[in-house]
């Protein structure tokens, strides 16, 4: 089998690349409040079309991690880089999607799925063509003037990548995207979800609580460790694509991964809980 | 089907049946203990033709309607811009509450005294006795929709880069909406009973007037008539908006 | 948005207050017109007097009995007839209506019916009370019985527990406990309006009836003094239950 897809890891800039990224949280609202340190020390480049999933023990700062590439909330300490250029802010290099889907329950999947482009006031034609094409790139078509509430969870998180893409950001950021989703839709959203980011040429960060997911879907997988929040190792997935032509699981690349990282997460738990009992 | 059918049918007739029941049992033992006091159902209806032919009924239903949605739309037109203020600058907002709240527990059969030394017992204090508690109930509950605002939704604006403006336009206003609609079913509860208190204590006119006049001359079934077109009206105006509340509830929760 | 922390917002409600007290007193002094605004200086004293005068404690005393044998009444008829509308639905297409139009017809409108039927003694007092208060309990026990959560019913019954009382008393009431406590808070609120309007309507007593006779003789000071405790009364009745139904929920 050949390797369809090359992770161009040698090419030029990288896409992100963190540099001691450090983040302490108060708990609460009290001024001599316990401060928690939810990151230390993160260093991190992420090449630019590559799939990096990040997967860890709950409470390892994975969140906190995504939402700091996404310039939602800044480090106390450290860089974060985007395509070279040091950024503060959100900005349209990159766009996110949403464990919750965050999609507004008064607009319908169109204006959904419009609200990026208006927000930066395209001509409204184009946004327009822009967003319905996005919309039937995740099958969605059918469902332009339905609200989200009259959608199952998939569809909706469909609606909610399809946002994302619409933005034409070179990077998504996705929080358990498909944690809320049963089992058997979130299979063929993974699918479809691949399909589309290699034809876009898409960077992609993906959190996730699953193991399957984590391996499948990556070309490198981060696994963290809390307590507070590290890398603990990242590891290479060399699985060939398109990883949908054959049954991945069963691959012995796939078997290996798997099987290292839950040794590395399972020992990690186990400490954790030994550390709490003593 | 068939299931739901009798079920459909057992809604219909049971409400009736039992509306039969107890109206022909209060026209029996109202009849054969004492007509006048006990206001069977046909001396009610008798009296409700007559209340009509007269145009009593309906003159006083408009008198009680003229303060009630006059009132009423000061108090949108109030209590709105309030409450965004209330909620888009929370200092304010706690610093008004306690005082709303206060107002707002104080029954308002108490307070008649006072709208007495200060707006008289005419137009103006039936329409204070209106307009204030419901611009209450609503600036309270628009607040409480502003500052509301569902996280999840602020966080994907921010990250598509948002201004105040579009923030506003697109996430905080809408999502205050619901809020606002509970308020103004809130608030036309307080509007009705406000207006008939109004007119129970203050000017004996309208609706309410009819029922202080009624109970002076010792006439339960014109008193009753004037009780169930204020039921009626009530039902329609909190009905209505019950409804368009119902519509707007996929607003608040996350719909999954 | 900054948030405030708790201790911030009491300390600028109180600073909130003592300004509007002070610019109150030092506005109705300028105006001097006590019949429209007294002084909130006139209002304590009058407070004051009511209080030594035994006057104020005597009417609580009054309107607080009325209260109590009100709600008490409301929450007995309350639940017998919130038990039988949730668990006959014939039951409940026979009654339904009547409760639904008690609750949306303003009690104030009842009174002089009551007045008329029942005379304005204990009775037309209580009645008044009860009137005002029993739709939200009983509507609150009739959806916190049927919305019965299955699941723990079926622990329940898995476990040993048989027939409908013993269902009733283990799991139904204890998980139909919230919604009750939310249909007491709403009744608790109706209740102190039914209380205020019973006792200036049918019979000048309570608190109510010193508010209406001093307003009668234009003591605009001793009016603002007796509506003052009659809100506290509401307030903390309210809040009270509302404290428990908050310890209630565990979801």
């Amino acid at each position: 089998m050949e390797n369809t897809h090359i992770t161009n890891s040698s090419t030029g800039t990288s896409a992100i690349e963190l540099s001691g990224i450090r983040k302490t949280f108060t708990l609460s609202e009290d001024k001599n409040a316990q401060q928690v340190l939810a990151l230390d020390g993160i260093d991190l480049s992420i090449n630019q079309g590559e799939f990096l999933t990040i997967i860890g023990p709950s409470g390892c700062g994975k969140t906190t991690l995504l939402r700091i590439m996404a310039s939602l909330i800044l480090p106390d300490e450290g860089r974060v880089i985007v395509e070279g250029e040091a950024v503060s802010e959100p900005d349209i290099k990159r766009a996110m999607v949403f464990q919750t889907f965050g999609l507004f329950p008064w607009k319908t999947v169109l204006d959904n799925v419009v609200f990026p482009l208006i927000v930066r006031k395209y001509p409204a034609q184009q946004t327009r063509e822009i967003a319905i094409q996005h919309i039937k790139q995740v099958g969605l078509e059918k469902f332009q003037n339905a609200y989200p509430h009259q959608l199952s969870g998939g569809m909706q998180q469909r609606v909610g990548l399809a946002r994302a893409l619409s933005t034409g950001a070179d990077i998504l950021l996705m929080d358990e995207p498909f944690g809320a989703i049963d089992a058997q839709t979130r299979e063929l959203m993974q699918e479809e979800l691949m399909r589309i980011c290699q034809e876009e040429q898409k960077t992609v960060v993906f959190i996730t609580h699953d193991l399957n997911e984590a391996v499948m879907l990556a070309d490198r997988v981060l696994l963290m460790s809390r307590g507070p929040g590290q890398v603990r190792e990242i590891i290479s997935v060399n699985l060939p694509r398109p990883r949908t032509e054959y049954d991945v699981r069963a691959h012995q690349e796939f078997v290996r991964v798997r099987g290292h990282l839950w040794r590395e997460l399972r020992n990690d738990l186990i400490e954790q809980r030994t550390e709490e009992m003593v | 089907m068939n299931l739901l059918a009798t079920f459909k049918s057992r809604r219909v007739y049971l409400p009736i049946l039992s509306l039969l029941v107890v109206l022909g049992g209060w026209e029996l033992v109202g009849r054969s203990i004492n007509p006048l006091l006990f206001a069977p159902p046909s001396s009610i209806i008798a009296m409700f033709g007559e209340l009509i032919a007269s145009g009593e009924l309906l003159a006083a239903a408009k008198i009680t309607m003229q303060a009630l949605f006059l009132g009423y739309i000061l108090a949108v037109i109030a209590g709105i811009p309030m409450g965004v203020l209330m909620g888009a600058w929370p200092r304010f907002g706690d610093i008004l509450q306690p005082y709303l709240y206060a107002i707002f527990s104080t029954p308002r059969v108490v307070v008649v005294p006072l709208i007495i030394v200060w707006f008289g017992i005419g137009f103006e204090a039936r329409l204070f006795l209106v307009f204030f508690w419901t611009a209450i109930a609503i600036s309270v509950n628009t607040a409480q929709g502003v500052r509301n605002a569902r996280p999840d939704l602020l966080e994907v604006a921010r990250s598509f880069k948002v201004g105040r403006y579009q923030m506003a336009r697109h996430v905080l206003i809408p999502g205050a909406v619901p809020f606002v609609i509970s308020g103004l079913r809130i608030g036309a509860e307080r509007a009705i009973v406000g207006v008939i208190i109004g007119e129970m204590f203050l000017q004996i006119v309208g609706l309410g007037g009819i029922i202080t006049t009624a109970s002076s001359q010792l006439l339960p079934a014109k008193m009753l008539c004037a009780v169930a077109v204020i039921a009626v009206l009530g039902t329609i105006i909190v009905t209505t908006l019950d409804m368009l509340e119902a519509r707007f509830q996929v607003w608040r929760n996350d719909s999954n | 948005m900054k948030t405030l922390s708790r201790l911030e917002t009491r300390r600028d409600q109180l600073i909130g207050v003592a300004l509007f007290l002070s610019v109150w007193e030092v506005a109705a002094q300028l105006f001097d017109k006590p019949l429209l605004l007294p002084p909130v200086s006139a209002i304590l004293t009058a407070l004051w007097d009511l209080i030594i005068s035994g006057e104020l404690i005597t009417a609580l005393g009054e309107s607080i009995f009325l209260l109590i044998v009100g709600l008490l009444v409301a929450i007995v008829i309350g639940f017998v007839f919130g038990t039988i509308i949730a668990r006959s639905k014939t039951a409940y297409w026979m009654l339904n209506p009547y409760f639904s139009a008690l609750f949306v017809t303003p009690t104030i409108a009842l009174v002089p019916l009551v007045l008329v039927w029942f005379g304005f003694g204990f009775t037309g007092r209580v009645l008044v009370v009860v009137l005002a208060a029993v739709v939200p309990i009983l509507f609150s026990v009739a959806s916190g019985l049927r919305d019965a959560p299955g699941d723990l019913i079926d622990v329940a019954r898995s476990f040993g527990v048989k027939g409908e009382i013993p269902l009733l008393f283990t799991v139904r009431l204890r998980a139909a406990l919230p919604v009750l406590m939310a249909g007491l808070r709403l009744a608790a609120g109706r209740a102190v309006v039914g209380m205020a309007v019973a006792e200036t309507y049918l019979r000048l007593g309570g608190i109510g009836g010193l508010i209406k006779s001093y307003g009668a003789v234009f003591r605009t000071d001793y009016v603002f003094a007796s509506i003052l405790p009659l809100s506290l009364l509401g307030i903390l009745l309210v809040s009270g239950i509302g404290r428990i139904e908050r310890r209630l929920k565990w979801s």
